[in-house]
């Protein structure tokens, strides 16, 4: 990338083509991560319709599917997230990434954790399938070493900025490195996990790495590209200091409603099903927060590639997560509870939530941050086969979930649970597929983007020149 | 400059951790503790050295991702047993609970289903058992040799499964992962003082 066109940054500063550089390197290697985690979920996928394809120990089931999960979680979101991250804090603050060799270090740490902790999978070395926290405890050491560093430049970066206020995108980043170094310490200590109690910190765990994490880093970056990308300032600031403490307040208490009829205590349940009600609060104050920010602008979302990301993105964190508070009802837990309904839910979140304002803060910051710009004709097609892919997808596991739990309930021979969910995991595959495809869509959008020499494919904008 | 509350990232960073910090304790590690220090319920031992093997061999094969351990206090659930108490898992650590049930509850599979010679074929080939399964096969806990030796546990595939010309002998990892298959079994509770 020694193209990127040098620039002298604010004094003292390393200049903003470092900053382009951290970016770029963030970017490329969170895509190299979505490429295969995607691709294991992908075969994954085809395993269920065709379940002796591929018949080996390093390929089998129940390796791969923490592998696919860590790997989208801590491969991809994380460092595409934190990156943008850094890059928001800088120029949020008008001045460069500070640190900037922390932040290298933090990548490698990234990428270490994430190779060790999938080669472990692989090779049948887990921590005890247990959901987003599977890898071996040195690759979550790992993990936790690069939250620590990461969240050091973007605070260091943040406390360098030149104007007075602390912009409410970087509370939701810093916050999102705070809670998840607690978490992360809470997680790994054995002493108060044993049993039951491991179930109990499993609850907290699995949600909380969720919920103060990605949707923190996913909220923050919003709050900074959305008004960017529009010209215009966000509807509400007093909404967004809302949603981050009721996000903080009601969140940590909602784990053990993926536990519901389980042998943690009662009340412990109805605790966390009275605390998803709460998280309406949050969700949508930053939702709506969103839509008033945008409202009225919808030519500007037609003109613009990065613009119907962000739009998705919150458009799938209002249905998805007032879909979460829905679902921890008992009523419908008890229908829903342990089928592929909630591995629909988690992929409108992750996927349609999380992993869309990942793409929309991607081409917002990227091609200003390097001077290349990808090919609208190529964003769009990722954008179209993504939306319906992952659409798709959701609406096909909801059915299936729903099949599944129908059959339970109604006596039926187990097998008939799997019969009745069988051509809606063809679906998910087939959609899986166009998941798929957009993922290498967007592969060659971020080489467009980073590597590409100047000219094709991809022209620099008009005012590069000067 | 001055800045002040929360626009100084010192401060900021504080709040939020020692609000976070109060959270992770309550929701988290006090939980933890005290379930952790569940007494085993009537009846509930724990696992010989060739089942730990075996569980071990379970965790790392993944199969509770699509095995739940955990029998919910709900009518379709009374086909897997007695409704889960809290001192059925004082042995259990990992905990196997489960998120999602794409196969059957596995908490009393060593009662429903107690045979060996059952649990290496299914292994082995789940669709020479049951036809409609989407279990993944195991073969690679089990070797394929020309002819037994003594002390061979040869498993009985069924023909058209069987490589051929061999005999199927189960590893020692097969024969313990069922060890705690058959292992897999609920205390019953005592009865009801009247």
């Amino acid at each position: 990338m020694q193209d990127v066109r040098a620039y002298v940054g604010p004094a003292g500063g390393r200049g903003v083509a470092d900053d382009a550089r951290i970016l770029s390197a963030y970017v490329i290697s969170a895509t190299i991560w979505l490429l295969f985690a995607t691709a294991v979920g992908l075969l994954l996928s085809f395993k269920y319709s065709y379940p002796d394809l591929l018949t080996s120990p390093l390929l089998s089931f129940g390796r791969l599917r923490a592998i696919h999960t860590s790997g989208t979680f801590y491969g991809w979101a994380s460092i595409a997230l934190v990156g943008c991250a850094m890059y928001v804090a800088a120029r949020s603050g008008g001045v460069t990434i500070r640190n900037g060799r922390v932040a290298w270090l933090a990548l490698w740490a990234f990428n270490l954790a994430a190779l060790a902790g999938t080669v472990a999978l692989d090779l049948g070395m887990s921590n005890g399938s247990q959901e987003y926290r599977e890898w071996i405890w040195p690759a979550t050491l790992l993990l936790l070493l690069a939250v620590v560093l990461s969240g050091w430049v973007v605070a260091s970066t943040v406390a360098a900025r030149i104007g007075h206020d602390i912009y409410i995108a970087n509370w939701y980043t810093i916050g999102a490195f705070v809670f998840t170094t607690i978490l992360g310490i809470v997680a790994i200590v054995p002493a108060y996990q044993r049993g039951l109690g491991q179930v109990a910190v499993q609850a907290f765990y699995m949600h909380n790495a969720v919920g103060m994490w990605f949707t923190f880093l996913a909220l923050g970056v919003t709050y900074y590209a959305l008004p960017k990308l529009l010209n215009r300032p966000i509807y509400s600031y007093a909404l967004g200091v809302l949603g981050f403490w009721t996000n903080l307040v009601f969140y940590p208490v909602i784990g053990a409603h993926h536990y519901e009829f389980s042998p943690l205590p009662w009340w412990f349940q109805t605790l966390a099903i009275v605390f998803s009600v709460g998280m309406l609060v949050p969700v949508w104050a930053g939702s709506g927060n969103f839509a008033l920010t945008l409202r009225g602008r919808w030519s500007s979302v037609r003109r613009s590639y990065a613009l119907p990301f962000l739009v998705v993105g919150i458009a799938y964190y209002f249905v998805g997560s007032t879909q979460g508070t829905i679902e921890a009802f008992r009523s419908l837990q008890a229908i829903w509870h342990l089928t592929n309904f909630t591995v629909g839910h988690s992929h409108a979140t992750m996927y349609g939530f999380i992993t869309f304002i990942a793409w929309g803060a991607i081409y917002a910051l990227l091609p200003r941050a390097t001077e290349k710009e990808p090919q609208p004709l190529w964003v769009g097609i990722h954008f179209w086969l993504a939306l319906i892919g992952v659409t798709v997808y959701v609406a096909a596991l909801s059915v299936a979930g729903t099949q599944q739990g129908l059959t339970w309930a109604n006596g039926d021979p187990f097998i008939a649970s799997v019969e009745a969910a069988s051509p809606y995991w063809l679906a998910r595959a087939v959609s899986g597929t166009m998941m798929f495809l957009a993922h290498v869509v967007f592969a060659y959008n971020v080489y467009a983007m980073t590597l590409a020499p100047y000219g094709a494919p991809a022209a620099p904008p008009a005012r590069a020149a000067a | 400059m001055n800045r002040r509350g929360m626009n100084d990232v010192r401060v900021l960073i504080a709040s939020a951790a020692a609000i976070y910090l109060c959270l992770a304790i309550a929701m988290g590690i006090i939980p933890g503790r005290v379930l952790s220090a569940t007494p085993p319920g009537p009846g509930v031992v724990p696992l010989t050295e060739a089942q730990a093997r075996g569980r071990d061999v379970y965790v790392g094969e993944g199969c509770s991702y699509c095995h739940t351990q955990q029998v919910r206090p709900l009518e379709q659930d009374r086909v897997w047993g007695r409704p889960s108490t809290r001192g059925d898992y004082a042995y259990a650590t990992p905990q196997l609970l489960g998120s999602e049930r794409t196969g059957p509850d596995l908490t009393s599979i060593g009662a429903r289903q107690p045979s060996a010679v059952w649990h290496l074929i299914h292994l082995y080939q789940p669709r020479a058992l049951v036809h409609a399964s989407i279990m993944p096969a195991y073969p690679w806990l089990f070797a394929a040799k020309d002819r037994a030796e003594p002390g061979d546990v040869v498993v009985a595939v069924p023909a058209g499964d069987a490589p051929p010309g061999k005999v199927v002998v189960a590893t020692q990892s097969a024969q313990d992962l069922v060890a705690y298959l058959q292992a897999l079994k609920q205390a019953p509770l005592p009865a009801a003082k009247p």
